[in-house]
């Protein structure tokens, strides 16, 4: 099978604060390609530039063989695109953006009644299908933008953070649709900053960070990757706040990287049998007591804290992470 | 791609964009509200029996009508403020529909809700004061034309607004003076130098003065002032769709 996506040297400039840097990547047909990254990683301008809805400043995109700067109709007609917020007409009922949305797409009255009939099925909206979309819920909402992606049968979709916002239970919901869409054998591209997600959902993950891609593999071989790497966890009694003894950890000697990680610290490594010693003899002379000390498989997370250097979550953005992310967004929203 | 493709499209999104304004009714009567009540305030201030209501007939009322397809134009193609503000407006930039098509769909949508506006209060005007209309052809030629010339100014404060709240003050800025020099409220000829000046640089003054031609009996300048509407008309959409055609495909 042919690659349904592919990116080269793709490039985006605001101004001049440099969003997407020579990002190279492809999809290949029929698989979930995850692009994991901060907020202002450059995820959703990337995406932007595929779907065609933003000019880039540098590179090519081709999407099922077309190039979506030279033929960007074409392009456009085998995408289905899901955005970040749920971007339906509220004063309208749900059939009627899904009606609007299948004409857009060019589908004769016939076709559109039986696609609009399927995917209320399928979403199960129908019993709300005649309400105006502005009193659904967060979820229902969800559920019918993906609907509205899918009304003219893409070949690939393009999802933007997915699951973000949404309860736990309509996260996993969301999911499960996405695996069955990819299952009926269309391809998926999903941006997330949910290391879990990435590592649950897609066969392979692009690590995106500051606008370069730095990473690209398979969950399982970028974990690999930092095979080298040990994590150690470790619980300091008390009931203290745990995060107050991460810098002083971070003091020990051969240790790479310290962070909070559900409610433990999470330590990386490359030589636990130094570390070990160094890090208890550490939190006995700040007079903490450790509760709790185990090892652990690296995960995602950890193979991205090595690549990256820092953690995904739980991290203020940085001013210029913040202004790229309000520039990817402005403008036309 | 049938050749007609296009054309349709703007006809389904101008479809859309009308159909979100009529189904919130409060939308509607809002904004027709604002023309009635400035029609009651006037027609009393220059009398409504006797030899006053002349004016009420000849220039008020015209005015008001011109004035409604102002507010009813510019208000609708604001729409796409807040459709970017929403971000619906990327559905419809992710859908396989050309800029050409959306530009045109949305100024569709901004005349025909200024004509509409414009006819409810034609209809409300001439009732209740009595007025007899001796063209309707020509009357909704002008108002055609005089919606046309509102939307593209609509369209230029679209494109120029980064978000709803300045679109408002933008679209303010604009309308007040328009609105109070463009001949309804106040005489030309009465205004103070340099005014009436200011006054011959607005659509609003040319669309009151037809369509007060057209209430009296007609006169020359009719065509004079359908020129002007057209050239405006031409020009702001030619100004406002290249302005968003840039935002549309930075």
């Amino acid at each position: 099978m042919d690659n349904a996506i592919e990116v080269r040297g793709l490039t985006k400039f605001f101004g001049s604060l440099l969003a997407v840097d020579h990002v190279n990547f492809e999809v290949k047909g029929k698989e979930i390609f995850g692009l994991l990254g901060p907020n202002g990683a450059g995820k959703t301008t990337t995406i932007r530039m595929i779907c065609g809805m933003l000019r880039p400043t540098g590179g090519t995109a081709v999407i099922a063989g077309f190039d979506v700067f030279q033929k960007p109709q074409e392009v456009k007609r085998r995408i289905g695109l899901v955005p970040d917020i749920s971007n339906l007409f509220g004063e309208l009922s749900a059939r009627v953006n899904l009606e609007f949305m299948g004409k857009l797409y060019g589908l004769d009255k016939k076709t559109r009644r039986e696609r609009i009939d399927q995917v209320l099925e399928l979403f199960q909206l129908k019993e709300r299908q005649n309400d105006l979309v502005r009193y659904y819920s967060k979820g229902m909402h969800r559920r019918l933008t993906i609907a509205a992606a899918l009304i003219h049968q893409p070949e690939i979709l393009v999802m933007d953070e997915p699951t973000s916002g949404l309860d736990a239970q309509t996260a996993r919901l969301v999911r499960e649709i996405i695996i069955n869409l990819n299952k009926e054998g269309r391809t998926i591209l999903l941006t997330t900053h949910q290391i879990d997600e990435a590592d649950r959902l897609a066969q392979r993950v692009g690590i995106i960070d500051r606008g370069h891609l730095i990473a690209l593999n398979t969950p399982e071989q970028l974990k690999n990757n930092i095979q080298g790497t040990r994590a150690l966890e470790i619980k300091i009694l008390n009931g203290v706040d745990q995060r107050r003894w991460i810098p002083i950890i971070k003091e020990a000697e051969d240790v790479d990287n310290v962070f909070l990680a559900e409610g433990k610290i999470r330590i990386l490594s490359k030589d636990l049998s130094q570390i070990i010693p160094n890090v208890v003899t550490l939190v006995d002379k700040h007079g903490g007591k450790i509760e709790n000390i185990s090892v652990a498989q690296p995960t995602l997370e950890d193979a991205f804290i090595s690549l990256t250097g820092k953690s995904i979550r739980e991290e203020p953005l940085s001013k210029e992470e913040d202004v790229r992310r309000r520039m990817s967004r402005s403008g036309l929203r | 791609m049938k050749p007609l493709t296009p054309f349709i499209h703007s006809v389904w999104i101008a479809e859309n964009d009308l159909r979100q304004s009529f189904k919130s009714v409060r939308h509607v009567v809002w904004s027709l509200l604002f023309p009635i009540f400035m029609m009651f305030t006037f027609s009393f201030r220059y009398g409504i029996s006797g030899p006053d209501i002349q004016y009420v007939r000849d220039i008020l009322i015209p005015g008001i009508v011109a004035m409604t397809a102002m507010f009813g134009s510019i208000n609708e193609t604001m729409s796409i403020v807040w459709d970017k503000s929403l971000g619906v407006f990327d559905r419809i930039l992710a859908a396989p529909v050309s800029s050409t098509s959306i530009i045109v769909g949305k100024t569709m949508a901004g005349a025909v809700m200024g004509v509409i506006s414009a006819l409810v209060l034609l209809v409300i005007g001439s009732s209740l004061f009595g007025v007899t209309w001796s063209n309707i052809i020509a009357i909704l030629v002008i108002i055609l034309l005089a919606s046309f010339s509102f939307t593209g100014i609509g369209t230029i404060i679209s494109g120029l607004a980064s978000e709803p709240r300045e679109a408002m003050m933008l679209s303010n800025l604009l309308r007040f003076p328009m609105m109070f020099l463009g001949g309804v409220f106040f005489p030309i000829q009465e205004m103070p130098m340099p005014l009436p000046y200011v006054a011959r640089a607005l659509p609003l003054t040319y669309a009151t003065e037809a369509l007060s031609s057209i209430q009296t009996g007609g006169s020359s300048i009719i065509f004079l002032d359908s020129i002007v509407l057209l050239a405006y008309t031409i020009g702001t959409i030619l100004f406002g769709s290249q302005i968003l055609m840039r935002i549309m495909t930075r």
